[in-house]
């Protein structure tokens, strides 16, 4: 396939949920011609590989309302693009293993209240009621929200494909972005693995390997990519509903929709740095005795399969979105971690005014791609890196 | 529970089964359709003989010895397999549930939708237990060369290599046709799960990962493994493939070898040396062979000795019947009338296709093999795979008569015994040639016209994936399997793909207008096959110290 332009408005790095939702809202801005390339297929990338969880409880104001604007775009998705994404709100529940972690948990517990969701404490009895069967002892308790939950990334994905490309969206599989054309400071075109499209914008929009397409830009970045390991049981009845999470390890699981346990938790970290998208058998020891010490009546379920995807890490835990303090033309959107997902719809709202040179509400020292350069203190993380 | 052994290679031939009533053992229904299911494959991998026992959630009955008392099928079908209501969902939606688009109308049923959606999603219902399950941990164990699979290839290495001297060498079986000597504990029946790439800073490079049927995992270290993994026949796409009474020769053979008459007069689909084992196994139950390709001059001679009617080049379009296949419709290739036999069975014996697995997970190059019309791995003369230390014998590594297998094997294990230095990562790697055409390509560019609008085939049968729906991924422009899973589901239930992949790579590559190699392949993942959680649980991890 070959781009139907010699020149497009925008060309978007990434056929992923970022690069598709970002494309999603150019068009519905009028913004045209728009381009995606992608050198996968589509759903290679993260976004067919994670867990589909969507929470709003974070430790900084802006994220919460990104993810709180997400949470209402998903609950109208199935209106809008006419696929299921099967949203189900049916609450994350954040696992305290002792005191200590349940303390830890009330500074986002008092930031979301005071935003206005309903976050509830739960004690040891309350976990059980969320998590039957989880082993006495396992969790004194924690933090629940109802209004969180899980969907399907897939038809997230369809759904965004089937509309661009009814707006006349191009999107091209199998191609690969090498590097960008300068005019000065400036973009001017960017260059594939099928040659030269002029466009004076280019989104780096390339999940775990956003890094690599700025180098080759000639940008210097603070994005890491890790490779996160995740796995799915065989179907069981429907016996848990929440997502839930333990900050301490990372642990995340829930049920889906099919009934299978799908899960993970934080890599231990990994020397050799690879971001190979292989299975670890080391991975499916840890994330078995996680599962079966809380549940010990997983015990004789059997895995049917694990998979890897890439997580696309920044220093602070927060994503980037925002033109590159050296390239103008050059809009980064990623470092999106374990959270792209959940933080798609409203965060590439704000990629998309960007582009079209509009004022945008999140601050660049807590978003832009410059803010690693000042090593001021007090800048706001987010230490919650969870599914 | 009723365990008898099942396994003919277990218990010798002339052991006999116990009696059993005629018919199909064990009811079940399939996941999203209800419809009826019974056993298929009889080797443990696909999902319609899934049952409980005490232990396990889901074991296959095949496995397990088709045990008939205090056997309780999984918790799907309500009020139970044979009478389940939730069987009108196969009326109700004769085109199929759309689950993409489907459920999302009116915005104020969907929270009901979803709930009742997911209660009839999942096989069984986890039992709460509270109390730590003492998980049993990993058994280690170390050896000169692991040779996983003890069919004739898989023995012929072992022999080979002991009588060479090389020490230990170790053996698993998923049917532990052989148990073996001081120098390899038995571990019983036992499945290799996951074969990683080799760490080459180790001194035993490879480690393999092993279920045990009886539980837990073990974990072997060795220097070399030899994958002998052989093959499994292949299922085939037509209305009604999913029907009770339809077997693969797998299937027929393990039913007849725990002591039941799946049939009494079915038909054979195949023209080979596995249509050929079926007759010699049913003497007086095959009332036909079909073939979708000519039928050689040895089969055809073994038929007009027992009067069986053969129809060549013809196209197996659907079996009928409502609770088991009763008649199946055919149609002579290049078009003709739908012609009807009476029969009780179907019996596909007609491609075996090689487990690729293993060689996948540990990084092995593979190739597309247009015989079987599958995947195996790129080897040199004496069986080395691109992976240093893995080998690849038998079946596993092209298909051929097993004396040439045992030939083949014992080459392999001469280079392993004279200690030739594992090759480096790509070994004589052959250029790619080009696909020759599957057999079975001009016969699926055939059937396909026979599916009428968006009729009911089967086409990934643990997950109820419609042909229809491929059919509707390709249309919306997804090219590839990866895609396409992704998009149907196709492939992503209990068999992993074993069943469905092999034909939907031949149906996309027709509708999408190139070879089957370029329509890819869906990454093997680890487990091989459905591991406990308990199992798993006993690997150890980088956190506990090195290993
Ligand atoms: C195991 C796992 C679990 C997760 N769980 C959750 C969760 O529960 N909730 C949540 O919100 N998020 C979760 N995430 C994170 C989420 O999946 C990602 O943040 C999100 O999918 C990122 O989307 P993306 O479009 O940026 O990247 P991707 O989906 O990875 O897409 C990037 C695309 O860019 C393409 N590309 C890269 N380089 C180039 C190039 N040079 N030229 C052309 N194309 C290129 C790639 O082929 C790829 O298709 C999880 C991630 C993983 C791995």
């Amino acid at each position: 396939m070959k781009a139907e332009r010699s020149e497009y408005r925008v060309v978007i790095v990434g056929a992923g949920v970022i690069g598709l939702y970002t494309a999603h809202h150019l068009a519905r801005r009028g913004a045209g011609p728009i381009l995606i390339v992608d050198r996968g297929f589509l759903s290679s990338g993260a976004s067919g590989r994670n867990g589909g969880g969507v929470r709003q409880q974070w430790q900084t104001r802006a994220t919460i309302r990104l993810a709180r604007e997400s949470v209402a775009a998903y609950r109208r998705f199935a209106r809008d693009f006419g696929y299921n994404p099967w949203f189900r709100q049916s609450g994350y529940l954040f696992l305290a293993e002792d005191a200590a972690a349940l303390e830890r948990l009330g500074p986002v517990h008092e930031l979301v209240r005071s935003e206005g969701l309903s976050s509830e404490w739960v004690d040891a009895a309350g976990v059980a009621r969320h998590v039957p069967g989880i082993r006495p002892g396992a969790a004194v308790g924690g933090t629940y929200l109802g209004s969180d939950g899980t969907l399907y990334p897939f038809p997230v994905v369809w759904g965004l494909h089937d509309a661009l490309r009814a707006a006349g969206v191009e999107i091209l599989h199998g191609i690969e972005a090498l590097g960008v054309e300068r005019d000065g400071g400036r973009v001017r075109a960017l260059q594939t693995s099928r040659g030269r499209i002029a466009t004076p914008t280019v989104v780096n929009a390339a999940g775990g390997w956003s890094r690599e397409f700025s180098e080759r830009c000639g940008l210097a970045v603070a994005n890491r990519a890790t490779r996160h390991e995740i796995l799915a049981t065989e179907p069981l009845k429907p016996f848990l509903d929440p997502m839930v999470v333990r900050a301490s390890d990372g642990l995340y699981f829930s049920q889906t929709m099919r009934g299978e346990i799908v899960g993970g938790l934080s890599p231990l970290a990994d020397p050799t740095g690879s971001i190979a998208m292989s299975s670890s058998a080391g991975f499916l020891g840890r994330m078995a005795r996680a599962l079966v010490d809380l549940l010990p009546g997983l015990a004789s379920v059997g895995v049917l399969r694990a998979w890897s995807g890439l997580y696309d890490d920044t220093p602070d835990g927060l994503p980037i979105v925002g033109e590159d303090p050296a390239l103008s033309g050059f809009v980064h959107a990623n470092g999106f971690g374990g959270h792209g997902m959940m933080l798609a719809p409203s965060s590439t709202e704000r990629v998309a005014r960007l582009v079209l040179g509009e004022r945008i509400d999140l601050d660049p020292a807590e978003f832009g791609p410059g803010r690693f350069a000042s090593t001021g203190s007090g800048r706001p993380t987010e230490a919650l890196q969870l599914g | 529970m009723n365990r008898t052994p099942a396994d003919p290679r277990t218990s010798g031939d002339d052991a006999r089964p116990p009696p059993r009533p005629p018919g199909l053992p064990i009811g079940q229904r399939s996941i999203r359709y209800h419809r009826p299911r019974a056993p298929f494959c009889g080797i443990g991998y696909c999902t319609n003989c899934l049952v409980r026992t005490d232990a396990r959630l889901n074991v296959r009955a095949c496995r397990e010895g088709y045990p008939v008392d205090g056997v309780r099928p999984t918790s799907h079908a309500w009020p139970s397999p044979r009478w389940d209501l939730f069987a009108v969902f196969d009326g109700l939606f004769p085109h199929g549930i759309d689950t993409l688009r489907g459920f999302r109308r009116p915005a104020i049923l969907v929270r009901a939708y979803q709930r009742v959606v997911r209660r009839l999603a999942g096989y069984a219902t986890p039992r709460v237990a509270t109390a730590r399950a003492p998980a049993p941990p990993t058994q280690r164990r170390a050896c000169e060369v692991l040779v996983i699979g003890q069919g004739t290839a898989g023995r012929a290495v072992a022999d080979e290599l002991r009588r060479r001297g090389v020490d230990p060498v170790m053996t698993v079986d998923r049917d532990r046709r052989r148990s073996e000597g001081a120098a390899s504990p038995d571990l019983g029946r036992a499945t290799a799960v996951f074969l990683p790439p080799p760490d080459p800073a180790q001194p035993h490079p490879l480690r393999c990962y092993v279920a045990r049927d009886v539980g837990g995992l073990v974990e072997i270290a060795s220097r070399r493994v030899v994958v002998a993994t052989g093959g499994y026949d292949a299922s085939l796409l037509f209305a009604g493939n999913d029907r009770p009474g339809v077997v693969t020769a797998d299937g027929a053979v393990s039913l007849a070898s725990a002591g039941f008459s799946p049939f009494s007069h079915a038909i054979v689909f195949g023209d080979g040396p596995r249509a050929r084992d079926v007759l010699a196994r049913f003497p007086r139950e095959i009332a036909a062979i079909v073939a979708p390709n000519e039928i050689g001059p040895d089969l055809v001679a073994i038929a007009a000795d027992r009067g069986i009617p053969l129809y060549p080049r013809s196209l197996l379009v659907r079996a009928e019947g409502r609770r088991g296949v009763r008649r199946v419709a055919l149609r002579a290739r290049g078009g003709g009338p739908l012609m009807t036999l009476e029969a009780d069975g179907v019996v596909l014996a007609h491609r075996r296709i090689p487990h690729p697995q293993l060689f996948f997970q540990c990084g092995a190059r593979m190739r597309w093999d247009p015989r079987p019309g599958a995947y195996r791995p790129v080897t040199d003369p004496t069986g080395a795979t691109t992976v240093p230390g893995v080998y690849a014998v038998g079946f596993a590594r092209e298909s051929a008569v097993p004396s040439d297998a045992e030939g083949g094997a014992r080459r392999t294990a001469e280079a392993i015994a004279a200690g030739a230095p594992p090759p480096g990562p790509e070994p004589l790697a052959p250029a790619e040639p080009l696909d020759p055409p599957h057999p079975l390509l001009g016969y699926y560019r055939e059937l396909l016209a026979e599916l009428g609008g968006r009729e009911k085939w089967i086409a990934c049968p643990c997950e109820d994936v419609l042909l229809s729906e491929i059919v509707e991924a390709n249309e919306r422009g997804y090219r590839g399997i990866e895609v396409v899973k992704r998009y149907t589901g196709l492939g992503t239930g209990l068999c992993q793909g074993r069943y469905c992949l092999p034909d939907a790579l031949l149906i996309l590559s027709i509708l999408e207008g190139r070879p089957p190699s370029r329509v890819g392949y869906i990454t093997q993942r680890p487990p091989v096959v459905p591991t406990r959680l308990a199992d798993l649980a006993g690997i150890p991890g980088p956190e506990e110290g090195p290993s």
